[in-house]
């Protein structure tokens, strides 16, 4: 009964995640710039990964696959700061950020 | 389980949508982006098809994918910051097309 | 049925990379994408249980083939020259080939069919003796590492050597090249 309880929870969990995943991808789609697409993405990693895998961990419990999954967000959350600094900093060098947002307002869509 | 389903479908419309973004481009750090973004997605479409499927041992190969992405997005930025694709900036070959990484 | 579909969805995806990759002019965008396809193609071997060729694939795809690719542009052009010749007889070969493939699987037994050759005669035998034989609980692993495991190591051997030359070719040009190399 609980268990069946907990499925519930954790599906409900892990669908929030994944509508945070589906915002992350439609801005990653539809936003102007690298920067801000870079912005967008940052939700997928972040917020979405996590809801899931809390989400996951709830229909789980406590078990050998919940420490992998712990180690899956741990991995996730290491290494995307570390690509998406590692990206920007090499974008910096060619692509002008739109930072004034009149001006972006008034260039034309890429 | 109803709920699993429709989170690995909601899944399966972001990977669409990533996936638009690095064929769509226009500069190389979007597909860079995008292509590193399709990874974590994928990271978790493996780990929700693992509970979906009723075998959470999937989770294993969740992991490795989690370290693999890492692995080939560090090698593709250190190969822009290295800069060992500067080889022939005079190379006249070259167009000044946007998709160019950096010199 | 979710997995039928989602495993068609991921056919589609893989072919339209396939057709990106192939217009594409810039070859750096062309080795991202490669990337991305075997991370789809891993998904898809996930999704049909296949899971050592999905970790493979990823290791393998996803991975070092990028760094390979990336390493060896960073040594020859980055762009495709345009080239608009087609080649009819290519075409018809390519065709053919296709078709005769395509023709020749009709002959093979269904998907997962219990009556097929295949599951009939060895299979039995290695999934329930290899345990006891060789004391690895994957029968896959087993039959790899031990029952033939002559041939395991020759193409070890065959791949070991790849290897070496592909860093000799590589890595020569660093030592003498104008520019500082990093080895992933």
């Amino acid at each position: 009964m609980s268990s069946v309880f907990l499925l519930w929870v954790g599906g409900a969990i892990t669908l929030s995640g994944a509508v945070f995943c589906l915002i992350g991808a439609l801005g990653l789609l539809r936003l102007p710039d690298v920067y801000a697409r870079m912005h967008a993405a940052s939700v997928v990693d972040t917020l979405g990964m996590l809801l899931l895998v809390l989400g996951m961990l709830v229909i789980e419990g406590f078990s050998q696959n919940a420490l992998k999954l712990l180690m899956i967000a741990v991995f996730v959350l290491f290494t995307t700061p570390v690509a998406a600094h590692a990206l920007s900093r090499a974008a910096l060098r060619e692509i002008e950020p739109q930072l004034d947002s009149k001006k972006q307002d008034a260039a034309e869509p890429p | 389980m109803a709920l699993l389903v429709a989170t690995t479908l909601a899944l399966v419309a972001c990977m669409v949508m990533i996936l638009a973004r690095a064929l769509l481009g226009p500069t190389v750090y979007d597909r860079v982006m995008a292509v590193n973004t399709f990874g974590t997605t994928t990271v978790m479409m493996i780990a929700m098809v693992g509970y979906l499927m009723g075998r959470p041992e999937f989770l294993d190969i969740a992991i490795a994918y989690a370290l693999i992405n890492f692995i080939g997005t560090v090698a593709v930025l250190k190969f822009f910051e290295v800069g060992i694709l500067g080889a022939d900036s005079s190379s006249p070959s070259e167009p000044s097309a946007r998709e160019k990484p950096v010199e | 049925m979710t997995e039928n579909l989602l495993i068609l969805l991921l056919l589609v995806m893989l072919i339209v990379i396939a057709v990106a990759v192939h217009r594409l002019r810039s070859l750096f965008a062309a080795a991202m994408l490669f990337g991305l396809f075997s991370l789809v193609a891993a998904l898809a071997y996930v999704l049909l249980d296949a899971v050592d060729v999905a970790l493979t694939e990823a290791a393998v795809g996803a991975g070092i083939s990028t760094i390979l690719m990336l390493s060896t542009l960073a040594l020859t052009h980055q762009r495709t020259e345009a080239r608009h010749r087609r080649h009819l007889a290519a075409l018809c070969t390519v065709i053919f080939t296709g078709a005769v493939l395509l023709w020749a699987t009709t002959d093979m037994p269904g998907f997962a069919d219990p009556e097929s050759p295949v599951h009939q005669h060895l299979a039995p035998y290695f999934l329930q003796e290899s345990a006891s034989d060789i004391g690895i609980p994957n029968a896959v692993t087993s039959i790899l590492a031990s029952y033939r495991g002559y041939d395991t190591l020759g193409e070890v051997v065959v791949v070991f050597t790849a290897g070496v030359a592909v860093l000799g070719l590589l890595g020569g040009r660093r030592s003498s090249g104008r520019q500082r190399r990093e080895e992933d």
